[in-house]
């Protein structure tokens, strides 16, 4: 198929915005599955190296913006699937052969490493990770040694990348689980966590991986700008069932400088919990990043507590998931009393009213009794007044299944954000969002010559009237599970905004107006020329 | 009884079994494993072997907070002592002295019974039940304790003794969790928080101090009625009411928590050591009276005491302690008291902010001093009144030892901990310990050897 697609899709997807919202609350989207039509057929499956993990990759490895699927196996290869949607149409992929298709895999990270325009991908891996260069169609190959990448020989788990100040290759944090070879004494067996740098004589490649000590079995990492310094440090979300002595960890990563601790003098305070996974948006319009933490029973959501009067943001964070009705401690549906257990957790606007909304896979982590067996997947929808509502089962993905990772994608360019679940020892599945009468939206694409093309570590803000959405560009984060993709924005009501990007070098580009509906390229300006905003357009090769 | 001797410190280390080192870890609290694979494991070996492994499982088992801890270790301990008393001339069986516990099957006196396959035998089957619901690192790591211990105290023993003991050990555990059964804390749901309770709005009760949804309920309301094991009832060792609530300054209970506002603004570094040493918190630790069992059981491994020492130690100890922990929370629900962090927060200073985490049900009496104080008691009478002493429980979560004169000394450290932390008024540490010493008393009295 050679058809050409026009992905400014004003007539198409024209839709009344005006009801987006009930008039008793936002509107409940309508999510399909359509895992068996639309070709998916995959499970994590493995005995107890693999009961956390999971993650998918939502990623375009062949240009013609539709994103294709990783979905991992575990203990036996990992699974891709080409895209093969339309426009709006039922969901379709093509399970084909791409090189990634290793066992052992736990989760995966789309990112373009080495800056030549195909993504790459880092595998994460109960044993050696393998970075996976991007070759283009949607083919890999093996590139530890090309570029210096040590796999090492853990329970990886977590991954987070950013490109430092003047680095032309990316700095990439994995996090290492327990040591799975100790099974009489697992507990306290948190093996090191490794920071990738880029070598130190300037080639484009690794230098020797460096130990982050100390480490504390994390499920998720994310280097986030949370103080909005232009300098992203590195979150950690720890699993404190086996880490001695542990604790939440937020790590300054300064170009030139070994990676050094927040300390409790700088205001860091000690949270344990079971972490699993981070999501973060700004949440309550202040500029900083709120960030929700899965755990077991109470998940958290952390918004930043203290600004000193000088205006400097303090690493100090009050929890208000309570307040904010998203504590997502127990199953509301299916009758289980019992406490749940979350992993991937996503900040993502599924009813395009111009707020985020959360999801939060769950599921048991392997017949604890403890918890909740039938453990319903999250879908909170956010209020007017910041508060949350639980939609999942009136949306249609309380999946009973043992949630790990996930996405929220447009997996068929229709403005609205499609789902994907990975299942521990079931199969992944896969929901068509359907909403009707949904909000307008925008979907933005970043680029930018030289390496880090994506430009992560951006922030993307789209003005309606008074309000400002402002995205961080970020690789990491959710629980092992990687998007590189569009960045997918609600509109509610509004039928144009403006955009601009503020870029990892510091560069803010001018607000410039866009229309609803659209997909958009932001491309970053050359020699101080304004940026380009871009209608995105697509002649597929398939 | 007598006291357990003293023997010499630093004597060495048990000998246990390699491939079994999973104590080696620097930053451990147990000496280092020397032994070779092929050594046959002493019995002592074999219950500090599991009890390690039980204080692992208690910290990664989210149900079990300190009240259901405690009544692990009771049972654990009984199960040991009965398997024993029934095959060792000399030592008295617990039937008839705790409550509703009735005398296990006799071994069959025409076989010899292997102590240590007996032992090992019992344990693991007590350990899997009573951690059924831990996770499934927990599941695999009992499976395979259970596996590599059996093979190991098999070699080179008498294999009809050890079907003997094997036979016997399993015959006592089950006979001892179906005694467990009816004791009202079997079934323990949603991690003990009920899903719903009547909160009191009278003024000075317990209200919620958490943002944890649920913890918005407190934890185990009934868990006072449970039966208990050496005293007659959770009503045992009752203790009188704490000062009467008021706001008023001047009042006793205002005085009470200015000394709290006060301690913990002013704290100095030996007492934030002391707060966080006892903290114990669930989850993040063995628990308070998992931290008492760790003393014992360091002690144990030190003294290189044999397995009858130990099991007189671990039961008792196990026994005091689920009693203190029925008749603390007998109290607790009795007062329904008012958390410091609240009424300081409300009376005294909003940015108050202790440096514990209060723990999510009433405040009086203090559950760390009356276990504490019930464990004194009982090791006391063992050990001596003047029995010092190193506790490295926490030492591989970076906490350094602590040096103790005696167990009163360390009781009543663990006591003021919760007023340095901020959790505690002062009555609730008084008349805890109090009430520990009383509860312990029974447990003291048991009668263990003929």
């Amino acid at each position: 198929m050679a058809m050409r697609r026009t992905l400014v899709l004003f007539s198409v997807l024209a839709v009344s915005a005006g009801a987006a919202r009930a008039e008793d609350g936002p509107l409940v989207p309508h999510f399909i599955d359509e895992t068996r039509q639309a070709g998916i057929d995959s499970t994590y499956t493995g005995e107890w190296e693999y009961m956390v993990g999971g993650g998918v990759a939502a990623f375009d490895c062949n240009g013609d913006g539709f994103d294709d699927l990783l979905l991992p196996g575990g203990a036996v290869p990992a699974k891709f699937y080409q895209n093969r949607s339309s426009h709006g149409s039922p969901l379709s992929f093509e399970q084909s052969r791409s090189g990634l298709e290793l066992d052992a895999v736990t989760g995966a990270y789309p990112l373009d490493i080495d800056g030549d325009g195909h993504l790459d991908v880092v595998l994460l891996r109960s044993g050696e990770n393998v970075a996976m260069r991007g070759l283009g169609g949607c083919r890999f190959e093996r590139a530890n040694k090309a570029w210096g990448f040590e796999g090492g020989d853990g329970w990886s788990t977590a991954l987070a990348a950013t490109w430092e100040k003047g680095a032309s290759f990316p700095t990439i944090a994995i996090g290492n689980y327990i040591d799975r070879y100790e099974d009489l004494h697992p507990w306290g067996s948190c093996t090191d966590n490794w920071l990738h740098r880029p070598a130190a004589d300037g080639t484009r490649r690794f230098g020797p991986p460096m130990p982050l000590k100390p480490s504390y079995c994390p499920l998720s990492m994310l280097f986030t700008d949370w103080n909005r310094s232009g300098t992203p440090a590195l979150r950690v979300s720890n699993d404190r069932e086996y880490y001695k002595g542990g604790e939440e960890q937020l790590w300054h990563v300064e170009p030139g400088r070994d990676p050094a601790l927040y300390t409790h003098q700088e205001g860091w305070k000690t949270l344990k919990i079971w972490g699993m996974g981070i999501a973060s948006t700004d949440l309550n319009g202040d500029g900083f990043p709120e960030y929700f933490l899965t755990s077991m029973a109470d998940n958290k959501l952390q918004t930043l507590a203290k600004v000193d009067p000088e205006g400097t943001p303090q690493p100090v964070y009050r929890d208000v998931a309570l307040a904010k009705g998203v504590t997502a401690h127990r199953p509301y549906t299916g009758g289980e009393t019992r406490p749940s257990t979350a992993w991937h957790a996503q900040f993502a606007d599924v009813n395009n009213d111009g707020r985020a909304d959360l999801f939060v896979a769950k599921g048991n982590v392997s017949k604890m009794p403890d918890f909740a067996l039938k453990d319903p997947n999250n879908l909170l929808l956010q209020k007017g007044d910041g508060t949350f509502l639980e939609s999942g089962d009136k949306a249609g993905v309380a999946s009973m299944l043992s949630g790990r990772g996930a996405a929220l994608v447009d997996l068929n360019l229709d403005g609205l954000l499609d789902l994907v679940v990975v299942n521990q020892s079931g199969p992944a599945e896969l929901w068509r969002n359907a909403t009707e009468r949904a909000g307008h939206f925008v979907e933005i694409r970043l680029s930018q010559d030289g390496a880090n093309r994506d430009a992560v570590g951006s922030w993307i803000e789209i003005r309606r009237g008074d309000t400002v959405q402002r995205r961080e560009v970020t690789v990491g984060g959710g629980h092992a599970s990687g998007i590189s993709g569009w960045h997918h924005f609600g509109l509610g009501d509004a039928t144009s905004a403006d955009i601009r990007i503020l870029w990892p070098d510091g560069g803010t580009g001018d607000w410039q107006a866009i229309k609803a509906d659209g997909f958009y390229s932001a491309i970053k300006g050359k020699d101080g020329a304004a940026d380009r905003i871009e209608a995105w357009t697509s002649t597929p090769t398939r | 009884m007598g006291m357990i001797s003293r023997r010499q410190f630093g004597g060495g280390l048990l000998a246990a079994a390699a491939g079994l080192d999973f104590a080696s870890r620097p930053g451990t609290v147990f000496a280092p494993r020397t032994a070779r694979a092929e050594d046959r494991l002493a019995a002592s070996e074999v219950i500090l072997t599991w009890y390690r492994l039980v204080l692992e499982l208690v910290r990664h088992t989210p149900t079990y907070s300190p009240p259901v801890a405690s009544r692990a270790f009771a049972y654990l301990g009984v199960t040991g002592w009965e398997a024993l008393a029934a095959t060792q001339p000399g030592l008295v069986s617990l039937a008839g002295q705790l409550n509703g516990l009735t005398a296990s099957p006799a071994p069959d006196a025409t076989r010899a019974c292997d102590e240590t396959a007996m032992l090992n035998a019992a344990l693991a089957a007590a350990v899997g039940h009573f951690f059924s619901n831990t996770g499934p690192t927990g599941q695999r790591a009992i499976r395979k304790m259970t596996a590599r211990l059996t093979a190991r105290v098999a070699k080179g023993a008498d294999p009809q003794a050890v079907a003997a003991g094997i036979a016997h050990g399993e015959t006592v555990a089950d006979h001892i969790l179906t005694w467990s059964m009816t004791d009202g804390g079997a079934v323990v749901e949603n991690m003990g928080f009920p899903l719903t309770y009547a909160l009191s709005r009278e003024p000075g009760r317990w209200t919620p101090t958490s943002l944890v949804q649920q913890q918005q309920m407190p934890l185990l309301p009934g868990w006072g009625n449970n039966r208990s094991f050496a005293t007659p009832s959770g009503k045992t060792c009752g203790l009188p009411p704490p000062p009467d609530y008021s706001e008023s300054p001047g009042s006793a209970f205002y005085r009470e928590a200015e000394e709290v506002r006060d301690a913990v603004k002013t704290l100095t570094p030996e007492q934030r050591a002391i707060a966080r040493f006892w903290s114990d918190d669930p989850m993040l630790s063995p628990t308070p009276p998992g931290h008492w069992l760790s003393i014992a059981m360091q002690i144990a491994e030190r003294d290189r005491l044999d397995a009858v020492q130990i099991f007189e130690v671990l039961a008792r100890l196990g026994i005091t302690l689920a009693d203190a922990f029925i008749g603390c929370w007998d109290a607790k629900y009795r007062y329904d008291l008012i958390r410091p962090i609240t009424y300081i927060r409300k009376v005294m200073d909003p940015g108050f902010e202790p440096i514990l985490n209060t723990p999510p049900f009433p405040e009086y009496p203090s559950g760390h001093s009356t276990q504490s104080g019930a464990a004194e008691v009982v090791l006391t009478q063992v050990f001596g009144e003047t029995f010092s002493f190193d506790d490295a429980t926490h030492v591989a979560d970076g906490i350094a030892p602590r040096h103790y004169a005696s167990f009163r000394a360390a009781a009543e450290e663990a006591g003021i901990s919760r007023l340095y932390g901020g959790i505690h008024f002062r009555s609730a540490i008084d008349r805890g310990l109090e009430q520990g010493r009383c509860i312990g008393a029974y447990a003291a009295r048991l009668t263990m050897r003929g």
